[in-house]
């Protein structure tokens, strides 16, 4: 063994005697996380939780707090439906077609999430409120009542979701090669058999991840939905709304009742896009 | 015949991509489209596949006119070189894909599935994901799934391209044979020579949107009509020698082939049978020059001329040996032969000597072993000569602004017409010289058949002059303006036998040309070298003709007579072409219709050499040229003898 190959051993075993610094690493990152993140969810979680699993649940089944979460969840369904089908499409435009503006509707797409919500919440107001020209039309000649209503809730919700299900698909769509749809159709697929049964299977798992994170998005929305629905308990009020009144009227039970069913809804989808991506990933490696 | 294909033209951006290629492939025939990249052969595959719309032509599969069917009705198998694979299909979803489609009974849709995975080699693959398979039998995969649908034809775009030399052989090999099995009509298109000379029946070379010739392998490499070819195929010694009545001379040596044969004499070009009588014709040089070509495997080496057998060509020292396997190649160097220029392989700038390209089997090698430095007799075996002695171009630049756009022009003319290129710059000096001559190296850059840069001292008339002498041109393109530009115009038009192309300003490959059939004496000569050109770059042309108001009946009749030849002539040619007979004073009126057409090049005639062999450009051409031109002017030089018989004689004196 040379000088200097004894050296750098003697070096390198010096460095292993005691890693301060990544000792010191790792504990700072994680203690981080349990200040910021941990402590405040188990902390909600002990709340909701404190009357057991029976009160829990009652608080959650009662009539507002019912009619709340099943508002959102129903409002974030149609929401979901429309992006889906309304994301995919743009996607497919911005990839597949050359038109004037396209680089800035492209940029344009990312724009609800530079917007605050509440903003998104007055623009809709402005728009379709019944004393303005659009929504008082609406009213009179569909009987469609927008604001302080669901449509005003899902508008709102697929205004601030926008870009999730267009950004999941788009990659994809870049990567896949025209010359599988040709191919297909020197099979003597039709074009809306190419797209059913080429195109979109492989489009599949990126949009349902976008889908479920803009549906675990809606959940949550607060900011838009308190100026456009207002807070009319059984009618007009999701569930975020309803823990904010709860918290407004020092009902913490209440409020983390309500925030505890909330955080398992939204945890359960994010969890569900990790395990799509991760299936994706592991598809790509093969 | 399978596949027939009329005059397929597709221009992306004014540029032609595929011009007028025409084809036919028989029954079960193999035939394979070879070519560089960018030369338009994938266009060619698409267009029959319908993935890509057509500006002009027909394309008819088994007698059914598929021209306006999408993809989808063609009945085409194609092949990707990227396989296209569905990914998210097992293989036997992949394969069943089409058979589905087209609502086969599920039973024998799985006999047919499993008979194309034992053609294939795939047996017992069925369940397997595409990802899950190499490259090479991914590509089998693909093969089956354009053959389940039993198409009328098949395609096959680089199929092997993407996959290593081993597998590629051993793919080919399977290719050949599954393509003989089932007996389907298949154009395969690749760049790859060897591929090519394997596999196909018959073998069509492609280059810059053209379909230069078709043949079988051997026949093409042997006998090849175009130098494009003759070096592409394979390496190529190609030599300029001298036409001598019956035969050939090249240097010392007389071959006994007749010059490809184009005396006007025995030529009908009013009625021709095809196209290639005219096109012969047209092609042919004011000298007679042919280009010969012998293989490397045809030089015979000797220590003494007696020993060749053959007639000596000359003694050469070897310059290179390289050992390659079951063959040796070498490189000779002989000395400068009168009356015979090299082509290939190229020879540097400013030697004289003739390169020679040899090769031998292991036996002759032990027979008479060769090292670099050595003098040793040549001999050649066995000769062609081209048919088509191709184009030589001129370019002459002085950094002007005009004539860095007759650079750009005359480049894209050169490339599209493979036309020899030379460039010659003049008026300046030293550095400034050096620095222009690189530069318009870089943009003429590729695709050039062959380029040469050279520069003079001397007036540009005399360098010309010279330059003409080493070696006749065709074409000479020069920059242009009227301030000055018409009395050098004379001098250079006069300095040889070629044609001159003036260029003012910029712009782009001509597309729409105009040839105005009066204002040169005999007329005809315009025509033909416009076609001639105009055939390279895909351009259409109205021919005009001016006559005075108070001209008769009879010599408008004999004007259009006169028209109407012209047209068909450029049609044989694949040129698209239409007449206009207008009356007036002729400079106005043709000025007038160059605005309002939107023509991009303006052809005229020379006037006829006075008794002193003088050309003066004094008349219509002056007064076309008084103000500098919107477009390029092609000058063609009248000949005196016409190539058209009797009745042509008579018509052109209009």
């Amino acid at each position: 063994m040379s000088q200097r190959q004894a050296q750098r051993a003697d070096k390198s075993q010096r460095r292993q005697g005691v890693p301060w610094g990544r000792w010191g690493l790792r504990v700072s990152a994680l203690s981080y996380l349990a200040l910021i993140l941990i402590i405040p969810l188990l902390v909600v979680f002990q709340d909701g939780l404190s009357e057991g699993l029976r009160g829990l649940w009652s608080e959650i089944t009662r009539p507002v707090a019912w009619a709340a979460l099943m508002l959102t969840l129903r409002t974030s369904a149609v929401m979901v439906i429309i992006n889906t089908v309304m994301g995919t499409l743009t996607a497919y435009v911005l990839v597949r077609y050359e038109f004037p503006g396209k680089s800035l509707l492209n940029a344009l797409v990312d724009l609800p999430l530079a917007i605050p919500t509440l903003v998104t919440g007055v623009m809709l107001v402005i728009l379709y409120g019944p004393q303005e020209p659009l929504g008082a039309w609406l009213e009179r000649a569909l009987g469609l009542r927008v604001i302080f209503a669901s449509p005003g809730i899902v508008l709102a919700l697929l205004f601030v979701t926008f870009p999730f299900v267009v950004r999941a698909v788009q990659p994809v769509l870049l990567s896949l090669d025209r010359s599988v749809e040709d191919a297909a159709a020197s099979l003597g697929a039709g074009p809306w058999t190419i797209f059913r049964r080429v195109t979109l299977p492989p489009l599949l798992l990126p949009l349902t991840s976008g889908a479920l994170l803009s549906f675990a998005r809606a959940v949550g929305e607060f900011g838009a939905i308190i100026v456009v629905a207002g807070n009319i308990p059984l009618r007009s009020q999701t569930a975020a709304v309803y823990v904010w009144g709860e918290v407004e009227s020092e009902n913490r039970f209440g409020a983390s009742a309500v925030s505890v069913a909330l955080m398992v809804i939204a945890f359960s989808l994010i969890l569900a896009v990790d395990l799509i991506q991760s299936r994706r990933q592991g598809e790509d490696r093969t | 015949m399978s596949i027939v294909l009329e005059h397929l033209t597709k221009r992306y951006g004014g540029h032609p991509v595929v011009n007028d290629v025409s084809l036919e492939i028989a029954d079960g025939e193999f035939f394979v489209l070879l070519g560089s990249s960018g030369s338009g052969k994938t266009t060619v595959l698409n267009m029959v596949a319908g993935l890509t719309g057509i500006d002009r032509g027909r394309i008819l599969l088994h007698g059914r006119d598929v021209t306006d069917l999408p993809t989808q009705e063609r009945r085409v198998g194609f092949v990707f070189q990227n396989y296209a694979l569905f990914q998210h299909m097992s293989v036997a979803d992949n394969i069943e894909f089409g058979m589905t489609l087209r609502k086969m009974p599920a039973a024998e849709r799985r006999r047919w599935r499993d008979e194309l995975l034992e053609l294939v080699g795939l047996v017992g693959l069925g369940k397997r994901m595409p990802r899950q398979l190499s490259g090479g039998q991914q590509q089998r995969v693909a093969l089956a799934r354009a053959l389940a649908i039993k198409p009328d034809v098949l395609l096959l775009d680089e199929p092997l391209g993407a996959l290593d030399a081993k597998i590629r052989i051993e793919l080919r090999r399977s290719l050949s044979a599954i393509q003989r099995t089932l007996g389907v009509s298949t154009i395969l298109v690749t760049h790859d020579q060897e591929e090519a000379f394997e596999l196909a029946d018959r073998l069509g070379v492609m280059s810059f949107g053209r379909l230069l010739e078709v043949g079988q392998p051997a026949d093409l490499y042997q006998r090849p009509a175009t130098e494009f070819v003759a070096t592409f195929l394979g390496t190529a010694n190609l030599l300029v020698g001298r036409c001598a009545g019956e035969s050939i001379q090249l240097g010392p040596v007389r071959i006994p082939v007749a010059c490809p044969a184009r005396a006007p004499s025995e030529q009908a070009p009013h009625t021709p049978p095809s196209r290639s009588p005219v096109a012969n014709e047209l092609d042919a040089p004011a000298v007679q020059r042919v280009q010969v070509l012998f293989r490397p495997e045809d030089v015979v080496l000797a220590r003494d001329p007696a020993a060749l057998a053959v007639p000596p060509f000359g003694q050469g020292e070897v310059v290179q040996v390289v050992f390659s396997g079951a063959y040796q190649r070498l490189r000779l160097r002989l000395p400068p032969l009168a009356g015979v220029r090299p082509i290939a392989p190229p020879v540097a700038f400013g030697d004289d000597a003739v390169f020679v390209e040899a090769l031998r089997q292991q036996a002759d090698v032990e027979f008479l072993p060769l090292q670099p430095g050595e003098r040793v007799w040549v001999g050649i075996r066995h000769f062609h000569a081209l048919e088509h002695p191709g184009l030589n171009f001129l370019l002459l630049t002085d950094g002007s602004p005009q004539a860095q756009a007759a650079l750009a022009l005359g480049g894209q003319l050169a490339r599209l017409a493979h036309a020899r290129t030379v460039v010659l710059g003049y008026d300046l000096q030293g550095e400034a010289m050096q620095r222009h001559l690189q530069q318009a190296k870089e943009l003429l850059g590729s695709g050039l058949a062959a380029l040469d840069v050279r520069m003079t001292a001397e007036p540009l008339a005399q360098a010309v002059h010279d330059e003409a002498e080493r070696q006749p041109y065709d074409l000479v393109i020069m920059g242009f303006t009227a301030t000055n530009g018409l009395d050098l115009a004379e001098t250079i038009v006069q300095a040889g036998e070629h044609n001159l192309l003036l260029v003012s300003r910029p712009q782009e490959t001509p597309m729409n040309v105009l040839i105005a059939a009066t204002s040169g004496e005999p007329g005809k000569d315009d025509v033909l070298f416009a076609g001639r050109l105009m055939r390279h770059v895909g351009a259409s042309a109205t021919l005009i003709s001016v006559l005075d108001h108070g001209d008769d009946a009879v010599t408008r009749q004999r004007a259009e007579r006169f028209l109407a030849g012209g047209v068909r002539s450029l049609e044989i040619l694949g040129v698209p072409a239409r007449s206009a007979v207008r009356s007036g004073q002729v400079s106005p009126t043709i000025a007038k219709e160059l605005a309002a057409g939107g023509y991009d090049l303006l052809v005229l005639g020379t006037p006829l050499a006075d008794l002193d062999g003088r050309i003066s450009l004094h008349g219509v051409v002056e007064q076309m040229l008084s103000q500098t031109p919107a477009c390029a002017t092609l000058l063609v030089r009248s000949t005196k003898h016409s190539h058209f018989g009797p009745t042509v004689v008579e018509t052109v004196r209009i």
